[in-house]
C-alpha cells in the first residue's frame, strides 16, 4: 500500500483531520449561502487579474516557507516535550564529552539499579551503540558509508520512536527482519534509500571497514528493509554481533584488549511508567555503586535531545521568532498594498454600494472578504500543496543536524496555511477595509451644485 | 383635507466647516413636497441644490432642523439607520449612472434587493418588472460597458425603482447624454411620475428638462428663492 494512501486512510481516526473537515464543511456552507457575496468578491478581484495573480502567489510563496519552517520547529518541540506518562530515560556518562559506558553496565541498567524489593524496575529497555562503516577500506564518502544502530532487534518495535507511523507492509517487513536477524546475528535492515545510495540490494552480502572501532571491520547480510521516513538512510545490526568482535580482539591481538573494549555503550534507554517512576529511577541509578567508574546520568530522552539542540539554540530561536513574524509582517503588508489601492481606485464605487442602501460594516465585509479570499485560498493551496508534495513525492524536508532524518508536513499543515494567509490577509486589510467602510457619499459625489 | 406632504423639510440649515471658516450651504429652508410630485431643483453652481438633495435622500446630515419623509424623521437617523431606510424609501439616479461594472445589467438592479428579505424567484420578479419598465429586457445579461450611455441610465433607472421606494431623486440625470437619449430618459421619468404615481425630485441645469416637472424649486446661495408649477404655466 502506497505510504500515503494509507495515511490519508488514517485521517478519519485523527481529531485534527476530523476538525478540519468539519472546518471545511462549514466553510462551504457560509460560501454557498452567501453566493452572491462570493459571486461579488470574486469578480471584483477578476478586474485586475495581474494584481491578484501577483498577490496570491507571494502569499503562496510566503506560506510555504513559513510551513516548512513550522513543520521543522515544531517536530523539535514535539521531540523534546516533556511528557507526563510512558517517559523514556536515557541514561549517558556524566562526565565525557561523548558518551562511553563500558557494556556490562548494561545488564545492570537494564533492571534500574535495583537493589531493594520496593525499589522500581524498568517497564522495558534497549542498549545501543553506534557503528559507522565505510564499503571502501580508508575511502570514507557519502555514497559508501553506513551509520548503523547498534541494538537488540527485538527491542525495535517496542524501544523505538515513531514505529506506530510504519504501514501495515512496512511492520510486517520489520518483523519478518527481526526474526531473520535474531537467527543469524550478521544479519541487518537497511534504510531504503541508503540502500539505494549504496546501489544494494536485500539478499546482499556486504564488507563493511569500521570508522569508529579501530580494526573492527565486519561482514554482513542484508536481510530487510526500514521505510522511508526518519529511518531510511540508517541501519540496524544485532548488538551483539559488535560486543562478541570486540571481544575477539584480544584473541587475534596476543590478550590486549580492544582499545574502546570498555567504552561500547553508548545510550541506554529506559521505559518508565510516569514522571515519579523516572524520578526514582534516576535516584536508584544514581546512587548505585555499580555506575560509578565511569560516572553515569540520567535524563529523560526528550531532555537529552534539548540539550543536543542546545548548540543550535539561537538559529532555532531567530528561526522562530524573528524570521517567521518577519514573514507574517511582509505578507500582512502585501496584502495591505493590493487591497489599499483596490480601495482607493474604488471609492465612487463603495459610496454608490452605500446610496444602495449598504451599510457600513457590509461595505467592511466585502473588502474584508476579498482579502480573506485571496489569502486563504492562497494559504491553503500553498499548504496543502507542499503537503502532498513533500510528503507524497518527496518523502520529507531534510533537517541534516545530528541523527535528524527527514521531517514529513503534518496534517496540521492542512489548516496552518488557511490560517496563516487569513489572519496576514486580515491584518493587512482591515484599515483599508474601515477606510472604504468610512467613505462620505457626499463627499464623493460633491461637485459645485 | 389636503394629504400630508411627502418630505417635509423644516428650518434646514447646513454648513461646513473647512479650518477656522464656516461655509453655510443652506439658510433655514423650509418645503414640501406632496406625494407623487415631479419636482425639479434649479439655480447656479454653488445654490446648494445637490447639497438638499442628499439630504433628503438621506445621504448626510442637516446641521440644524427637520427632514421628515413618509412618517420617519430621518434627521435624527444614524448612518447604519439610514442606510438601512434607503434600501426600502429612496431610489437615486445619478448623472453618471454609477453601474456597478463587473456585474451585468440584471445583477447590477438586482443590487439593492439583495438587501431586503426576499426569494431568487421574488428579486428575480422585482427587476424583470422594472427592466420592462425601462424597456430593456434584451439587455440584461450585458456588461455596461457594452452598453450605451441612455441605456446604462435606463438601467440606473430600473436600479432606482426596482424596491419601489417612497422617493426618486435624481441628480442630473441627462447631465451626461445626448438630446435624444435624454428624450428618453426625461420620457421615462415623465412616465414614472404620472402612470406610477412615483415622487420625483431632480436637480438639473437644463430647463427643458426641467419643464417636464409639475413644480420647479429655484435656490440661490441656499435659499428657496422662486417657486414655479409647470403645470400652471404650460395649462
Amino acid at each position: 500500500m502506497n505510504p500515503l494512501v494509507y495515511k490519508l486512510e488514517k485521517l478519519f481516526y485523527n481529531p485534527t483531520a476530523v476538525v478540519l473537515m468539519a472546518c471545511s464543511a462549514l466553510a462551504l456552507y457560509l460560501i454557498f449561502s452567501n453566493y452572491k457575496a462570493v459571486q461579488f468578491i470574486i469578480r471584483s478581484l477578476k478586474r485586475n487579474k495581474l494584481r491578484t495573480i501577483l498577490t496570491s502567489l507571494a502569499i503562496l510563496v510566503l506560506v510555504l516557507v513559513v510551513t516548512a519552517i513550522w513543520t521543522i520547529l515544531s517536530k523539535l518541540d514535539e521531540i523534546t516535550e516533556e511528557k507526563s506518562k510512558d517517559l523514556k530515560a536515557m541514561v549517558t556518562e556524566k562526565y565525557g564529552a561523548r558518551s562511553q559506558m563500558p557494556y556490562s553496565y548494561a545488564r545492570g541498567l537494564a533492571d534500574g539499579g535495583a537493589r531493594k524489593p520496593s525499589d522500581v524496575h524498568p517497564q522495558d529497555n534497549m542498549a545501543w551503540s553506534f557503528y559507522i562503516g565505510s564499503l571502501e577500506k580508508g575511502k570514507f564518502t557519502r555514497e559508501n558509508f553506513m551509520f548503523f544502530f547498534c541494538m537488540d532487534p527485538e527491542k525495535f518495535p517496542t524501544m523505538m520512536d515513531e514505529v506506530d507511523t510504519f504501514s501495515p507492509t512496512d511492520l510486517a517487513i520489520l518483523f519478518e527482519s527481526i526474526k531473520k536477524m535474531k537467527a543469524d546475528k550478521k544479519r541487518i535492515m537497511v534504510g531504503k534509500e541508503r540502500l539505494k545510495l549504496l546501489n544494494k540490494r536485500v539478499g546482499d552480502r556486504i564488507k563493511l571497514f569500521c570508522q569508529n572501532y579501530k580494526d573492527i571491520d565486519l561482514e554482513f547480510e542484508v536481510c530487510g528493509t526500514l521505510p522511508e521516513g526518519r529511518y531510511e538512510n540508517s541501519a540496524v545490526m544485532n548488538i551483539d554481533y559488535l560486543q562478541d568482535a570486540i571481544d575477539g580482539y584480544a584473541r587475534d591481538h596476543k590478550g590486549e584488549k580492544h582499545p574502546q573494549a570498555d567504552k561500547a555503550l553508548t545510550f541506554m534507554f529506559l521505559k518508565t511508567e510516569d514522571r515519579n517512576s523516572f524520578e526514582r529511577l534516576a535516584e536508584q541509578i544514581s546512587t548505585s555503586s555499580l555506575f560509578t567508574n565511569p560516572a553515569v546520568k540520567c535524563d529523560t530522552a526528550s531532555s537529552g535531545v534539548a540539550s543536543f539542540l542546545d548548540a543550535y539554540r539561537d538559529l532555532l530561536w531567530g528561526m522562530r521568532w524573528l524570521l517567521v513574524p518577519a514573514i507574517l509582517v511582509t505578507m500582512a503588508l502585501v496584502i495591505s498594498n493590493a487591497i489599499s489601492i483596490s480601495v482607493r481606485e474604488r471609492r465612487t464605487e463603495m459610496a454608490v454600494l452605500k446610496v444602495l442602501g449598504f451599510s457600513p460594516s457590509r461595505i467592511l465585509f466585502l473588502v474584508l472578504g476579498e482579502a480573506l479570499f485571496v489569502g486563504v485560498l492562497s494559504g491553503l493551496i500553498s499548504s496543502g500543496g507542499l503537503y502532498l508534495l513533500i510528503n507524497g513525492l518527496i518523502g520529507g524536508i531534510p533537517f541534516p543536524i545530528g541523527w535528524f532524518g527527514k521531517f514529513e508536513i503534518p496534517l496540521a499543515a492542512w489548516w496552518w496555511g488557511p490560517a496563516i494567509g487569513g489572519g496576514t490577509a486580515f491584518a493587512g486589510s482591515f484599515f483599508p477595509a474601515w477606510s472604504a467602510r468610512t467613505v462620505k457619499v457626499s463627499e464623493v459625489f460633491s461637485k459645485i451644485g | 383635507m389636503a394629504a400630508e406632504p411627502i418630505v417635509q423639510v423644516r428650518g434646514v440649515h447646513k454648513y461646513f466647516v473647512r479650518g477656522d471658516e464656516q461655509i453655510d450651504v443652506l439658510n433655514d429652508l423650509s418645503l414640501d413636497v406632496p406625494e407623487g410630485e415631479f419636482m425639479a431643483l434649479m439655480g447656479p453652481s454653488g445654490s446648494g441644490k445637490t447639497t438638499l438633495l442628499n439630504l433628503i435622500a438621506g445621504l448626510d446630515q442637516p446641521s440644524e432642523g427637520v427632514i421628515v419623509v413618509g412618517d420617519q424623521i430621518i434627521s435624527d437617523m444614524n448612518e447604519t439607520e439610514l442606510a438601512r431606510w434607503r434600501t426600502r424609501h429612496v431610489g437615486f439616479v445619478f448623472q453618471f449612472y454609477h453601474l456597478l461594472p463587473v456585474l451585468t445589467a440584471y445583477e447590477n438592479v438586482e443590487l439593492p434587493l439583495l438587501l431586503l428579505p426576499m426569494s431568487a424567484a421574488e428579486r428575480r420578479r422585482q427587476v424583470y418588472t422594472a427592466m420592462e419598465l425601462v424597456r430593456l429586457t434584451d439587455r440584461m445579461s450585458h456588461r455596461p460597458g457594452q452598453l450605451s450611455g441612455g441605456q446604462q441610465q435606463r438601467v440606473g433607472i430600473a436600479r432606482a425603482i426596482v424596491t419601489d421606494p417612497t422617493l426618486i431623486v435624481a441628480d442630473e440625470p441627462t447631465g451626461d447624454l445626448d438630446s435624444k437619449s435624454a428624450e428618453e430618459i426625461l420620457n421615462l421619468m415623465t412616465e414614472l411620475s404620472t402612470a406610477l404615481q412615483k415622487t420625483i425630485i431632480m436637480v438639473t441645469h437644463d430647463p427643458r428638462s426641467a419643464a417636464r416637472a409639475t413644480r420647479i424649486l429655484h435656490l440661490e446661495k441656499g435659499k428657496l428663492v422662486r417657486e414655479s408649477a409647470v403645470y400652471s404655466l404650460h395649462h
